[in-house]
């Protein structure tokens, strides 16, 4: 299995090590409950360096993302980020991603199980439309950390050089961390206020160290995938092999957001706008369980005989209190207060759809 | 760790069983229970039901996933800790004793001497518990 730079901090935190993707990642450190509760009272770190992180540069960068992303790129203001989509040409999205937008470089934060796929295919639609640009992968010479929760300001500002009280929410900069050149995001996957960090694959550690120093004071602690995912589908987020993947839509996700379906030139966008003229047949819902059972993935969600779908996340949610949920059903069955049934096993348990998202912060 | 008693005998999927006349107690290890993480829901059996040895007994429910209890035995389901479905703390803190899940009636003259002693439950968990 592969391991990230931050690898050993993990073993000596006596984290519990899983396969993801193919990367031996913490999934928990002394519980995913106790751990959702601490970025959501205070802040958590977490070890993202298996992310992919694409560079693109050179004088048709900015045609080449407009090209492959569903967003965008020309109505972002430099210095910002936004989500959106890698699509193939029939609309379904070869990856969920992150563009920032600097001044002469462009850079894509891709998932871990597809950075080759990713990597691959925008290299083949660079070369296939002979634009001036160069794609650099540069995932594995770059570390990747994330803090979240309230106090990642204070936690980060005392070992920042930028005023961090002046990147706004989806901003990046380059500052110096520790003295140590990096890009600095307001981004994140958690529904709270927080920063991204890329520093050099071999500053990592002391990146890391030092936040978990500077943080001292409001417990932060590394946090694993585990409460990453509670954390993500409370706060609405989807996550790629489940909300999406390469036969569901993101209309059907219900993320338009990261769509600009006015966009001419957008591998995906006209077949997206084909899909949404004709109709959808099935829609993301949020729902809560009446139940001691938690929803998981793959799990069928049943209206009497009737199959309706299956469920795409689910967790027990410290943060609502209950077990929590988001599946396809068709469009029949997603008005707020809609009951209907999981099955767990073969027993059948009551669920009820909810307006998403799950938690939103006080700003 | 919890002490694990010398009294029980353990299967390779982590119950453990202790045989008393014609009933048998039956649990989860302290290992199983573990290795689940934190517990969120225990699914158990209908007092009266048949249950035949390998097949599923009980569910045991945590944050990350479903865990199978298969029956260590064949026989009738006695008793149940019912209180389990509403706080699973006794399974989590003292899986051998307060967290006992069923009492199985098994027919007189069961044998667990298949079933293996705390030595053997040991090196098993020492090769990985798998």
């Amino acid at each position: 299995m592969r391991k990230t730079p931050l690898h050993a901090a993990h073993v000596e935190a006596k984290a519990r090590l899983v396969d993801f993707h193919g990367w031996e990642m913490p999934v928990q450190y002394q519980g995913i409950l106790e751990e959702v509760k601490q970025v959501r009272a205070h802040a958590g770190l977490f070890d993202l360096c298996h992310m992919g992180r694409l560079v693109i540069t050179g004088p048709d960068r900015e045609a080449l993302v407009e090209h492959v992303f569903s967003s965008n790129l020309g109505k972002m203001k430099l210095g910002k980020a936004k989500y959106g989509f890698l699509l193939n040409a029939q609309g379904f999205p070869n990856d969920d991603v992150i563009v920032y937008r600097g001044a002469d470089v462009v850079h894509i934060v891709i998932n871990a199980g597809n950075r080759d796929r990713d990597d691959a295919w925008v290299r083949e639609q660079c070369a296939t439309r002979r634009y001036r640009a160069t794609v650099a992968n540069v995932s594995d010479e770059q570390a990747m950390i994330a803090i979240q929760g309230r106090d990642s300001e204070a936690t980060v500002q005392p070992l920042c050089s930028a005023d961090l009280s002046q990147l706004g929410y989806y901003a990046f900069t380059e500052a110096k961390v520790l003295g140590l050149p990096m890009l600095i995001a307001r981004t994140g996957y958690t529904g709270e206020d927080g920063f991204e960090l890329f520093p050099a694959k071999d500053d990592g550690r002391r990146v890391w160290d030092a936040l978990l120093g500077s943080g001292k004071p409001f417990g932060v602690c590394p946090i694993g995938l585990g409460a990453r995912d509670a954390l993500r589908l409370e706060a609405g987020m989807p996550l790629y092999g489940n909300e999406i993947e390469l036969d569901i839509n993101p209309l059907e996700a219900g993320l338009d957001f990261g769509l600009d379906l006015t966009k001419d030139d957008t591998i995906g966008i006209p077949a997206l706008r084909a899909a949404k003229a004709k109709g959808l047949s099935r829609k993301l819902v949020s729902f809560v369980a009446h139940s001691g059972r938690v929803p998981r993935h793959g799990y069928e969600l049943f209206d009497g005989a009737t199959r309706l779908g299956t469920i795409a996340s689910g967790a027990a949610s410290p943060t609502v209190g209950k077990n929590i949920g988001t599946g396809f059903v068709p469009p029949s069955h997603t008005a707020v207060g809609t009951k209907f049934e999981m099955d767990v096993r073969g027993s059948r348990q009551p669920v009820e759809v909810v307006q998403g998202p799950f938690y939103k912060r006080a700003r | 760790m919890a002490n694990r008693p010398a009294n029980v005998r353990f299967t390779k999927t982590h119950e453990w069983v202790r045989l008393e006349g014609t009933t048998a107690v039956v649990g989860l290890t302290d290992f199983a229970v573990e290795h689940l993480g934190e517990l969120v829901f225990v699914d158990l059996p209908a007092k009266g039901k048949k249950v035949t040895k390998g097949e599923t007994l009980a569910e045991v429910e945590s944050v990350k996933a479903v865990g199978e209890v298969y029956a260590p035995l064949t026989g009738e389901v006695l008793e149940v800790n019912a209180g389990l479905a509403n706080d699973q703390t006794p399974l989590a803190k003292d899986p051998f004793a307060a967290g006992w899940l069923a009492k199985i009636k098994v027919t007189a003259g069961t044998k667990v001497d298949d079933l293996m002693d705390l030595t053997a439950y040991q090196k098993h968990l020492d090769a990985g518990g798998n």
